[in-house]
């Protein structure tokens, strides 16, 4: 999964060439912009470490979460208030979630595609896994705005908002993650000694998708 | 633009320093030098422990009459719902981290922590998080009052129609230290597996290095589940869900499991720095190894494996069923094994040693014995039905008291002492540091050895005015309190004095092992002018010449093999 | 023979460990207060049992400290090496082994003695609503042992009221003695703590749900009820006393508020009327806002039959 980066630069084409925008800017601020190419020494293999832990972290709270929802739902004998029916799984979240989890699909191909140098496939796979992902949350606005419940509608509202809340916050990140790394990507040079970016915003796509389907799993299916 | 791999020593937003010298303005900048973090670290945790410490006074002072005098009860309340905060979250866990992002990477032979300005992102949420909280005292209503555990409902019982309160205040910082600290988890874990100089095996990291790293661990494991409490609360608080109200449905016993699931580590994340701390300091003073470095190593692995599953002794009288009272009164006292390999293992280090009495070494030495008393009415209290009796009295103030003051604050002060001439370059005066020890020392024995017999007798924790039977412990526990106070000032002379006006340190002024040392005092901005190869196992007392030059000459194996 | 001295010592120094922890151990019954029921008696034992280990422990490693601190100072300037022992297989196991058998000993004992305590109600306190069986159903499915008297014990903020058998409430606890007494814990708004020092016992109670303890007291006498988890404001005050009387007194009693109530004053409403002269002020929230809430706590209904 955290593949180390081949270093031998690939042929880049990309329009923004940094090094020359820089040059272009007084020396006391040159040092505030960002500079492409990242850093010579290999950040990758302990970046994705960090990142590995920091997700193996973050999904407690995840299972903090999970946790109070089974208690809750194990120990309440009318779990949906009267007249009030629980999330379907209906076909259009059924979509949503196909689309969700196999984005996770499509961002690994991209990855490997800039493994392998290409860099225009990796920007056009790149980009349809952040539109996958903001189809996703649009969807998920729409089933929000569907349901008949709310937030404070007992305990089966409060659950089912605050946890897809929380998800749809990381898909969110996880997007505004993509576009960040798509924009770098026109930096010349910017992923010639690698890309460590690329490979934690993958990662924590899986993660994000990963989330969703215990989410799913829970919310809908039980 | 180049891209060296040492672009930290120019990287032009931080000012120039020469190596031999301790500028204080150097601290006031941003900087990403784990050396200059962990000072800010230290130093603002410090505050925030004076801070802490004169909520404690004020606690005292109230107490040590039965009636109400001093201070009303809701500001009674507020004083220690904050002292308990102030000083797990702004003190002692975070002093740790300070001292763990200075002292780490010259330990292991790296050159900075593994993501540097992450680092200074976790320092800098310290202040303003803390600053919050202590905020709140202005509002209206003034700040959270339902104790450090802030337990539902009664946390959600807030003024009605004020959204803006204390106990929101409270929520928010507490999330705000809680990403400062996994992200300076993530940063330790990476810099300790990844960044170890040549030579350096896990087995050859000072113990103090396995400490941080378990605690460390425990933070990533354990503390993301307080998180997820406090956003369930504060929904609760602010936007009207029900999770933890039972008269609506929800369960705050949930809430409770969360929180202890958090904060009984967290005490062993306090803790296990200041094991650390005895590890290094002992043999430093009686000359000898550690004795059994390896057990005690692996030991504090043991402690934070074994404390993930401790949680629920601090729920034995809440709504907890029989079979988990005794299960996790069973795993309570487990703890007492690895920790028993420790303090063994300190006891058998000072045996037949040198012994040289400096500060570190007298604060090393009495903070070790009182972590002993500390630890037995510890386990004690996991006797789930010896603990029916005293739970949320002031036998459970006074246990753990004995630990986070008499152990880990005074573990703390033996650290700030030992790495003092490291850290500033100067010595500091070793009479106002005996003074400071021994006024210490007999305070907190004052204060804090009462307590017991209090609890014993009944007296329950969070009150301001107590029955009248209980008046005469209570004023010899004020009176210590008062001592405390007291104690703290020839420290602060003692560390500002030095710090302007101390004489030159050397490089190792106690002749101890270990790379810190072996590097000029204070280390230069990379550390080492070379990074060292290690090939020495830690402690090598009899060699005092461990991480010399002329490596080749030197036999520290054999001396590794050299058992009793 | 150098080595079997340093046997015959410290053959010496455990033993006298041993005498003066156990002395420290019989002590240990002086610490606490009265025992008014036979759990008591239990619960003294293994602290009692408990005190001994913990000083033996204490007492044996603080001694070697201080010994070494007596009697292997280093000169000033000898920086030079103690003894050059890394370590020892077999005292490393040994200490490993020891404390591993003292914690199973304590273990055995804490739930030996937890069994006797006969805190019955304590079974099954967490109820799964699974089954939807009505609550009362619930109470009557873990109740552990007959009881003479059922009272509920209705906790709010901040005071304790008990409705006894013949439905009278009110601020005083009464409790025959030698009997054995059934008491179902119940808390309006926020948690609170059951907790009497002289009956070793301590028992949250949780709004929403029923938890109930049986009590078997065995000495008359007067204690306090204290509420030991804290619930805000006026935690401190709420307290109610506690009688422990013959069964004909406790019915007496009975009859005497059921003819007439006792009316009892309100700590937490008094001091709000007339609050203490405290050097700092602050006026924040206290819960206890407005006069209604004085005029209820006080009402007559309180007092007696509803
Ligand atoms: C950093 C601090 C710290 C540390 C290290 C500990 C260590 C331990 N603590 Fe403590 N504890 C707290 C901080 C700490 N505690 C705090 C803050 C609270 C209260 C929170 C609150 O309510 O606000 C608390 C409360 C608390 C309770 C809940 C009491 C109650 O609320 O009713 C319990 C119960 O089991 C407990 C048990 C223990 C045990 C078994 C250990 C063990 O780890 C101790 C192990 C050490 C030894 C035993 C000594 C050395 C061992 C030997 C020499 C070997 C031989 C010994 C034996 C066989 C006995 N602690
Ligand atoms: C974690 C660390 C820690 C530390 C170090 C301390 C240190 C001290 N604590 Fe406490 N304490 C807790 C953690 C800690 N505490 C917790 C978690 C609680 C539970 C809270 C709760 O129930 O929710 C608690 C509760 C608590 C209580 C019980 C309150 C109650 O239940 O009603 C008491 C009572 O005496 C007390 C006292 C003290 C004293 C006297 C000190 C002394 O050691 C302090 C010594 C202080 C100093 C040496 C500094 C004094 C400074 C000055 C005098 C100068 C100030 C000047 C400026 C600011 C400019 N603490
Ligand atoms: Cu009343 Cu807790
Ligand atoms: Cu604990």
């Amino acid at each position: 999964m955290t593949r180390s980066p081949s270093t031998s630069p690939h042929n880049d084409e990309s329009p923004i060439n940094l090094e020359r925008i820089r040059q272009k800017f007084p020396r006391w601020l040159r040092r505030f912009l960002p500079s492409g190419g990242g850093s010579h020494e290999d950040h990758h293999g302990k970046g994705m470490f960090g990142f590995t832990i920091f997700l193996l972290s973050e999904s407690i709270v995840f299972l903090s979460f999970f946790f109070t929802y089974a208690v809750l739902r194990l120990t309440t004998p009318n779990w949906l208030p009267a007249g009030i029916s629980g999330p379907e799984p209906s076909t259009f979240v059924i979509i949503n979630t196909v689309i969700l989890l196999s984005s996770s699909l499509v961002i690994q191909l991209a990855e490997r595609s800039l493994n392998h140098h290409h860099l225009k496939q990796f920007r056009w796979l790149w980009l349809l896994t952040a539109l996958m992902g903001t189809y996703f949350l649009i969807g998920q606005g729409i089933e929000w705005s569907q349901l008949h419940f709310g937030l404070r509608t007992g305990l089966l509202g409060a659950t089912f908002y605050i946890l897809t809340g929380f998800h749809g916050l990381h898909v969110l990140s996880g997007v505004i993650l993509q576009v960040i790394m798509l924009v770098r990507s026109f930096i010349r040079g910017n992923y010639n000694q690698g890309h460590f970016g690329v490979s934690a915003t993958t990662l924590f796509w899986h993660f994000v998708d990963g989330i969703w389907v215990i989410l799913f799993s829970l919310l809908y299916l039980w | 633009m180049t891209h060296s791999s040492n672009e930290g020593a120019t990287n032009p937003l931080e000012p120039e320093r020469s190596n031999q010298q301790f500028n204080w303005r150097y601290y006031l900048h941003f900087s990403t030098d784990h050396k200059v973090i962990g000072v800010q670290y230290m130093v603002t945790t410090f505050t925030f422990f004076l801070i802490g410490g004169l909520l404690a006074m004020l606690i005292r002072g109230e107490l040590v009459t039965p009636e109400l005098n001093l201070v009303d009860r809701p500001l009674y309340n507020a004083l220690f719902t904050l002292h308990g905060t102030v000083m797990i979250f702004l003190w002692i866990i975070p002093f740790n981290a300070g001292l763990a992002n200075y002292l780490v990477p010259l330990m292991i032979g790296a050159r900075d922590m593994a993501f540097p300005l992450l680092n200074a992102l976790s320092f800098w949420l310290i202040p303003p998080a803390g600053i919050l909280l202590i905020s709140s005292f202005l509002l209206p209503n003034g700040p959270a009052q339902t104790g450090w555990w802030s337990y539902p409902p009664m946390s959600l019982q807030f003024p009605p129609g004020q959204p803006i309160n204390g106990q929101l205040f409270w929520i928010i910082s507490l999330i705000l230290l809680g990403i400062s600290s996994i992200m300076g988890a993530v940063n330790f874990v990476t810099t300790i597996v990844w960044l170890r100089a040549p030579g350096m095996t896990f087995f050859r990291m000072p113990v103090f290095v396995w400490s941080v790293l378990s605690a460390q661990l425990l933070q990533l494991i354990n503390l993301p589940s307080l998180t997820g409490a406090l956003i369930l609360l504060m929904f609760d608080l602010s936007l009207g869900t029900n999770i933890f109200k039972p008269l609506e449905g929800g369960d705050p016993v949930i809430y409770q499991h969360l929180f202890w699931f958090y904060s009984h580590p967290a005490v062993y994340i306090m803790a296990l720095p200041a094991f650390g701390i005895f590890a290094e300091v002992l043999p430093a003073f009686a000359r000898n190894p550690l004795f059994g470095y390896r057990s005690l190593a692996l030991a504090s692995l043991g402690i934070a494996l074994v404390s993930i599953f401790v949680w629920v002794h601090h729920m034995f009288a809440s709504a907890t069923p029989d079979w988990m009272r005794v299960l996790f009164a069973i795993t309570s006292m487990l703890v007492a094994i690895p920790t028993g390999v420790k303090a063994f293992g300190w006891t058998a280090t000072i045996w037949k040693g040198k012994l040289h009495l400096d500060t570190p070494m007298l604060f090393a030495m009495g903070g070790a014995a009182m972590f002993l008393f500390g630890g037995i009415t510890g386990v004690m209290l996991a006797a789930n039905s010896f603990d029916l009796h005293v739970n949320n009295t002031y036998f459970v103030v006074g246990h753990f008291h004995y630990i986070v003051f008499n152990t880990i604050t005074m573990a703390i002060f033996a650290a700030i002492y030992f790495w003092f001439p490291k850290i500033t370059g100067r010595m500091f005066a070793e009479g106002w540091g005996k003074l400071h020890f021994w006024l210490t020392f007999i305070g907190a024995n004052l204060t804090f050895f009462p307590m017991h017999p209090l609890g014993l007798q009944g007296m329950v924790r969070r009150v301001a005015s107590y029955p009248s039977e209980y008046q005469g412990w209570n004023i010899i526990a004020s009176l210590g309190g008062f001592l405390l106070g007291v104690s703290v000032l020839p420290f602060i002379a003692n560390a500002i004095g030095s710090i302007l006006d101390g004489p030159r340190a050397t490089d190792n002024p106690w002749e101890a092992t270990g790379l810190e040392w072996t590097t000029s005092s204070p280390p230069p901005r990379d550390n080492f002018a070379e990074i060292p190869q290690v090939i020495f196992p830690p402690y090598n007392y009899g060699n005092p010449r461990a991480y010399g030059e002329d490596s080749a000459t030197q036999s520290g194996e054999e001396v590794s093999s050299h058992n009793e | 023979m150098p080595q079997f001295f340093e046997y015959f010592l410290l053959t010496i120094f455990i033993a006298g460990l041993i005498f003066i922890s156990h002395w420290i151990g019989q002590q240990a019954y002086t610490w606490m207060p009265p025992q008014a029921t036979a759990e008591a008696q239990r619960v003294d034992d293994l602290f009692s049992f408990l005190t001994t280990i913990g000083a033996f422990i204490l007492l044996g490693l603080v001694s070697m400290m201080l010994y070494s601190v007596l009697f292997y100072r280093a000169k000033p300037d000898d920086y030079s090496e103690g003894h050059p022992s890394r370590g020892n297989a077999k005292l490393e196991i040994f200490w490993t082994i020891t404390p591993i058998l003292l914690v199973a000993w304590i273990a055995f004992q804490n739930i030996n003695i937890y069994k006797q305590l006969n805190i019955l109600g304590l079974k099954q306190i967490v109820q799964f609503p699974l089954d939807a069986a009505p609550a009362e159903a619930a109470m009557v499915q873990n109740t552990p042992k007959p009881a003479a008297e059922t009272i509920q014990v209705i906790a709010k903020q901040w005071n304790w009221r008990f409705r006894y058998p013949n439905d009278v409430i009110n601020r005083e606890l009464h409790l025959p003695v030698n009997e054995s007494t059934r008491l179902n814990l119940q808390a309006e708004e926020v948690i609170h703590g059951f907790y009497i020092p002289e009956f070793r016992l301590r028992q949250d109670a949780i709004p929403g749900r029923d938890i109930a303890i049986v009590v078997t007291p065995i000495r008359t006498g007067k204690y306090r009820l204290q509420d030991a988890e804290f619930s805000g404001t006026y935690f401190a005050l709420m307290q109610a006393d506690v009688y422990v009387e013959s069964r004909e007194a406790y019915e007496r009693w009975l009859a005497r508020v059921a003819q007439q109530p006792i009316e009892l004053v309100d700590a937490a409403v008094a001091e709000q009327s007339r609050s203490p002269r405290t050097l700092l002020k602050t006026g924040w929230y206290t819960g206890l806002s407005d006069s209604a809430s004085v005029a209820d706590s006080l009402s007559p209904k309180d007092g007696g039959n509803s």
